[in-house]
């Protein structure tokens, strides 16, 4: 089951990794965000059923660090993360954007 | 004669899920009053072995069939289990918190539900209960695994072997079943009662005796 308590976790787990409040849930396009950050996403939802019914959920969500130093301090402490498997990079604005999938 | 019909609206019954399982402790008399919810309940496999033909011949012909007695066993599958099913599995807890594997494994009662559907009210239409007594699990792997980039939930999965109990009128039997769409509503709420139990009932797992008694009620 989805509950707000464990994504403000997860909030505080990727702020803790930045070092500042530099961790972005679901940014509107308006939101002034400063570099280096980790914006991320829910993008999937993995469930176990049990009794005829969902037991147990873990919300996959979509973590990109975005900063303009190609070699990351935030990329390793992300895919240290027990959960985290790298999906994908790319660049666009200047900007490098490492993808990571993550269940929390 | 009414001409055979099939798949009739109404009659394309199947069966599907399994829910409501609950572990009874037998006492020391082997009476089954205790019943302990089995939460995270995945799957019930039931295997029936034995009721092998062995065919004799005579006379230059086949004679007969022995058949060999029927067993009634299963496969639990579930992500938990109550605790007090740890005497079940050979676990005996001398302190609180306190686990020793390998001990004696006690013999324990189950229940679990499963539905019936139809192709009018879906899996509305009515469900099954299943008794199974006499089970005894037999020891079997936990395979824990480290935690990666796709996490699941282990199950856990316990073979069951059964030792059939009297059932007045019938050879004795390890399981019985119940159907809601064939048993009388009234009958299968007071079953359920003591299945369950209620707010002054301790959840019991009755002989079979005992429900046949409540079926054959006027």
């Amino acid at each position: 089951m989805f509950t707000m308590d464990r994504r403000l976790k997860l909030q505080a787990l990727l702020e803790g990794i930045t070092g500042a409040k530099k961790a972005y849930f679901q940014p509107p396009p308006s939101l002034a965000m400063t570099y280096p950050c980790i914006v991320y996403e829910r993008d999937n939802t993995s469930t176990q059923h049990a009794n005829n019914l969902p037991y147990r959920n873990m919300q996959r969500y979509q973590v990109t660090i975005m900063d303009y130093d190609p070699d990351s301090q935030l990329l390793a402490k992300v895919s240290r993360l027990p959960t985290a498997s790298f999906s994908r990079h790319f660049t666009a604005d200047k900007l490098n954007h490492d993808v990571f999938t993550l269940y929390f | 004669m009414a001409e055979i019909v099939w798949d009739q609206t109404g009659d394309r019954i199947y069966e599907t899920g399994v829910d409501h399982g609950v572990l009874y402790i037998p006492d020391n008399l082997g009476v089954y009053n205790t019943g302990f919810p089995w939460n995270g309940l995945v799957s019930v496999t039931e295997s029936p072995s034995g009721a092998e033909a062995t065919p004799q011949y005579a006379d230059n012909i086949k004679y007969l069939n022995l058949v060999s007695a029927e067993e009634f066993g299963a496969t639990i599958e579930a992500f938990t289990y109550p605790d007090e099913f740890a005497q079940c599995d050979g676990t005996a807890s001398p302190a609180e918190g306190l686990f020793i594997g390998q001990q004696r494994r006690k013999s324990f009662g189950l229940a679990y539900r499963t539905k019936v559907g139809n192709d009018i009210d879906a899996t509305d239409y009515g469900y099954k209960l299943h008794l199974i007594y006499g089970a005894l699990a037999a020891p079997t792997e936990k395979a824990y695994t480290t935690i990666n980039d796709s996490p699941e939930a282990i199950t856990f999965s316990w073979e069951v072997t059964t030792t059939p109990v009297d059932v007045p009128g019938f050879k004795p039997a390890a399981q019985l079943t119940l159907d809601s769409t064939k048993v009388a509503a009234g009958k299968m709420a007071a079953i359920e009662t003591l299945l369950y139990g209620a707010s002054a009932t301790e959840p019991k797992l009755p002989t079979p005796g005992e429900i046949i008694t409540i079926l054959s009620a006027p």
